[in-house]
């Protein structure tokens, strides 16, 4: 199995992360600014939060999982470790400016990617039930205009009126673009359409952004965020952490397997973000959501199949007391979701409000009720940000 | 538009300027399926059209051995110093011995070229249906599975399609079911009496194959019937780079498209969706023919035939019509086809292009040189991109690393300032760098362009490159409602 190993190098090539840059404030616009900033990093796959941050004084981890559980974890407490490809998580986590949301999941327990991925997106009450995206909607509700970044425009964002993206073509032969043209264009349209040709032709000339692997994007969106009129939400998406196989590396390095390097990618994006931010780091919350987590036991092929619990990662100078945030459901047969999967015992929806609640500063109910439709939702604000 | 180019929009590729245009385009339509399907292509960017050399085309088996040299170089580069030497040895590696980018440029030419461009619409639909994203190996086996698995099978029955693509090379390591072996396989047996080794099943192209491919979730399938399923496809497929040998010993053959290795096989029958399968290398075969004709499969790609080709909101008797040929015809494509054509011509909706398939149109339409020949794939050209390059520019392309749900046809998913920018540019760039050949006025002329269509280019002025924008990014060119 050892024929799969890819370099990091060509992993990066390959893994066509994307970035979306959200609520550019128009200058002049009098409305009070949000307090903070939010970043998304969606994992794409599923990420499992058994490798992410194991359980280690869990004594059924080792005994499920042994081939799979790194060996050389970073010790977070008695009870939980870290993954070595995330060290500067690990470091932040020692700043008190990051923390871990574990056994979370978003109500879904079906185990289709495809579903899954609609609703930790679209944030709704059943799979393709909304056309918009929590983000998308929250930021309507604050009312601030702005753009996002990217190719096409992601679900998450979607929702929100005065969105619009911007990602820097790279193709040769084209000049620039006469905007009354566009504008000529835009008229012969309909509806959406026309929208999205009009605001086109208001682009003034274009930054490049390259390269675009995830690392680049990451300093680059945390330093848009940090500009005075700069934008105050992004999503960074990375794929491909559905490792149905090789999971692990077998020459028995923790950081060689196919989950670790993307671990290690989502570390970096974030260290990234980081640098990017700079002051603005002190305003700012960043969180990974995932469609679902892996089986807790490990599959044939060296790998772990869909399953439902996983962990979140939450950064930012907004936090100011690092903490493991579960209540840990336990390992053994009996205690796993359907004998399989991690159970999740917390809505990962209300970390979702709680960062939108610190970041853009509406109010719980109004994030619960309008956001996710769901009146009830619990609010852990304050296990997160007090 | 006129009803011929109408229909050649939605179900086609638009008539290059050299065709003659049919009379009864229906029947044309429902003949271009049984059409003559030579790759075409040019082999400079001044060459004429002809058919694709074989030796660029090599079958599975030298696909195989290309891959296999371009891996052991692969080993030699990594352990050779750095250098000049190194930097060609590299490139030449790359150039002859993988395939992505010979494959890309086909399938770019075929699109521009050919004269089959109903029979090319349905490969990409089928193609996008079954994604195989490219991670590992695949590279070298996307084009294969296009070409083999669905062109060559558009002419034969879903299930017949259905099976030689999940038995395909390309999906069975994409979907990683390559490793996967039954719990109670002689391998994994053997696997339990020692320390360290690790064999079991792997349901990632189980559940997909339930999900994506056939039934869809509406069809109520639990978790059981996702093992059951993955204990059917435990045998199946070996990585691309086994040397032959040792294939022959696993599996009997050297055939990388038939491969089932006894031992990894999962004892005993199965139970799918209420269906018995039997043991042994034939249970797949039963599986497929009963997923083929089960009546979700049936809605849900009878509804996914019509969004593509049909209307962004199809209708419930354009989705029944499709659906009544399926059951009718016990899943032959050809009947399957012709009803998706009759629909898309009788509905008067209009039909969002995909950024891929409004390029080529534009190509065709404006008859413009814009993908380099074949003899010059891996050379530089100052006004041509490289095809990787375009596709990856378009935000679209069938070798790109990608999740297996592939890419959407409702319109929503591609609304986006940048998604739409892409299309001015490359418009921009066909008219600088591709010397269309037709002019814009022309073109109106032979399509039939609607008056929004003729203002819009009417009023971007005197200068021939921005009434060419106008008109290949007007919502007439673009699928799209006009005002």
């Amino acid at each position: 199995m050892s024929k799969y190993k890819i370099s990091r190098r060509d992993f990066l090539k390959y893994s066509g992360a994307s970035l979306f840059l959200a609520g550019v404030p128009i200058p002049g616009y009098t409305k009070d600014k949000p307090p903070g900033n939010i970043s998304v990093i969606l994992l794409e796959g599923g990420m499992d939060g058994l490798t992410a941050v194991p359980p280690i004084g869990d004594p059924n981890l080792i005994a499920m999982r042994k081939t799979i559980t790194p060996k050389d974890f970073l010790k977070l407490n008695s009870f939980f470790g870290l993954h070595p490809s995330l060290p500067n998580f690990s470091r932040l986590m020692a700043k008190n400016n990051a923390s871990v949301v574990h056994a979370t999941s978003f109500p879904y327990i079906k185990r289709s990617h495809f579903e899954g991925q609609n609703l930790m997106e679209g944030g709704g009450l059943s799979p393709f039930a909304e056309k918009t995206g929590w983000l998308g909607r929250s930021l309507d509700l604050t009312q601030v205009p702005g753009k996002a970044l990217s190719l096409d425009m992601p679900l998450i964002l979607r929702g929100y009126k005065d969105n619009d993206n911007f990602y820097p073509a790279s193709i040769k032969n084209s000049n620039a673009l006469i905007s009354n043209l566009i504008n000529l264009i835009s008229m012969a349209h309909s509806k959406d359409e026309a929208e999205i040709f009009s605001k086109l032709s208001k682009k003034s000339s274009q930054a490049s952004l390259t390269p675009r692997d995830p690392v680049s994007l990451a300093k680059y969106a945390g330093k848009e965020m940090s500009k005075e009129n700069g934008p105050i939400a992004s999503v960074i998406r990375i794929g491909q952490f559905d490792t149905h196989a090789n999971q692990v590396s077998d020459d028995g390095y923790d950081k060689n397997g196919n989950h670790a390097k993307r671990l290690e990618i989502v570390d970096d994006v974030i260290a990234g973000y980081r640098e990017g931010l700079g002051d603005a780091w002190n305003r700012s919350i960043i969180l990974t959501l995932t469609e679902f987590g892996r089986t807790v036991a490990v599959n044939g092929t060296r790998g772990t199949e869909h399953g439902y619990g996983s962990a979140g990662l939450l950064a930012g100078g907004t936090i100011s007391k690092s903490r493991i945030i579960a209540e840990w459901p336990g390992l053994s047969k009996k205690e796993q979701f359907e004998g399989r999967d991690l159970m999740a015992t917390i809505d990962y929806r209300s970390v979702c409000a709680a960062c939108i609640e610190r970041s853009l500063g509406l109010d719980h109910d109004r994030i619960a009720s309008e956001v996710f439709f769901t009146p009830k939702l619990p609010r852990v604000y304050d296990y997160i940000f007090s | 538009m006129n009803e011929q180019f109408r229909v050649a929009q939605k179900v086609g590729l638009m008539f290059r300027s050299e065709t003659e245009i049919p009379e009864d385009i229906k029947g044309w339509a429902v003949s271009q399926l049984h059409a003559d399907s030579p790759a075409l292509g040019i082999s400079s960017k001044y060459g004429k059209v002809k058919s694709w050399p074989q030796s660029m085309q090599p079958d599975l088996i030298e696909r195989a051995r290309l891959w296999r040299l371009y891996r052991e170089n692969k080993k030699k580069e990594r352990e050779r110093k750095d250098g000049q030497e190194l930097a060609s040895a590299k490139q030449a590696n790359r150039q002859n011995n993988l395939m992505r980018e010979k494959d890309e440029m086909k399938f770019a030419h075929r699109n521009v070229y050919g004269k089959d461009q109903i029979r090319m619409r349905l490969m990409s639909f089928w193609a996008n249906h079954f994604t195989i994203g490219n991670t590992f190996d695949n590279e070298s086996l996307i084009g294969h599975a296009m070409e083999e698995a669905i062109l060559a099978k558009l002419n034969s029955s879903f299930s017949e399609m259905l099976y030689k693509v999940t038995t395909h090379p390309g999906m069975l390591i994409y979907l990683d079911n390559i490793w996967s072996a039954g719990e109670e396989s002689k391998h994994t047996i053997n696997c339990r009496k020692k320390i360290d080794c690790q064999a079991g099943l792997n349901d990632n192209l189980g559940r997909e194959l339930l999900e994506l491919h056939t039934v869809s979730p509406s069809a109520g399938y639990t978790e059981n019937d996702i093992r059951q399923t993955a204990k059917v496809l435990a045998g199946w497929g070996a990585y691309f780079e086994m040397p032959l040998a040792e294939m022959k010993e696993m599996a009997g053959t050297t055939n990388h498209w038939d491969v089932y290795k006894q031992r990894y096989a999962e004892p005993g029958n199965k139970t799918v969706l209420g269906k018995v399968i039997g043991v042994g290398k034939g249970g797949l075969r039963q599986l497929t023919n009963h997923l083929a004709l089960h009546e979700n499969t049936v809605m849900h790609l009878s509804t996914k035939l019509c969004q593509h080709f049909v209307s962004d909101n199809p209708q419930k008797i354009d989705i029944d019509y499709i659906a009544n040929s399926w059951r009718r015809s016990n899943g032959d494509l050809d009947q399957i086809h012709s009803a998706v054509i009759d629909r898309a011509i009788n509905s008067k909706d209009e039909k969002f292009q995909w950024p891929m398939n409004w390029l080529f149109q534009v190509l065709r339409l404006s008859d413009a040189t814009f993908i380099k020949g074949w003899q010059d794939v891996h050379n530089y050209d100052n006004q041509l991109m490289e095809v990787k390059k375009i596709f990856e520019e378009l935000g679209q392309s069938f070798w790109s690393t990608r999740q297996p749900d592939g890419y959407s046809s409702q319109k929503e998913e591609w609304l986006s300032g940048e998604m739409f920018e892409r299309r001015l540019r490359f418009a921009d760039a066909i008219y600088n760098a591709g010397r269309p050949k037709t002019s814009p006025e022309k073109i109106m002329d032979r399509i039939g362009a609607n008056m929004t269509t003729r203002n819009l280019v009417e009023s971007a002025g005197g200068f021939r490159r921005s009434r060419f924008i106008a008109l290949m990014c007007s919502p007439e060119l673009m699928g799209l409602k006009s005002v």
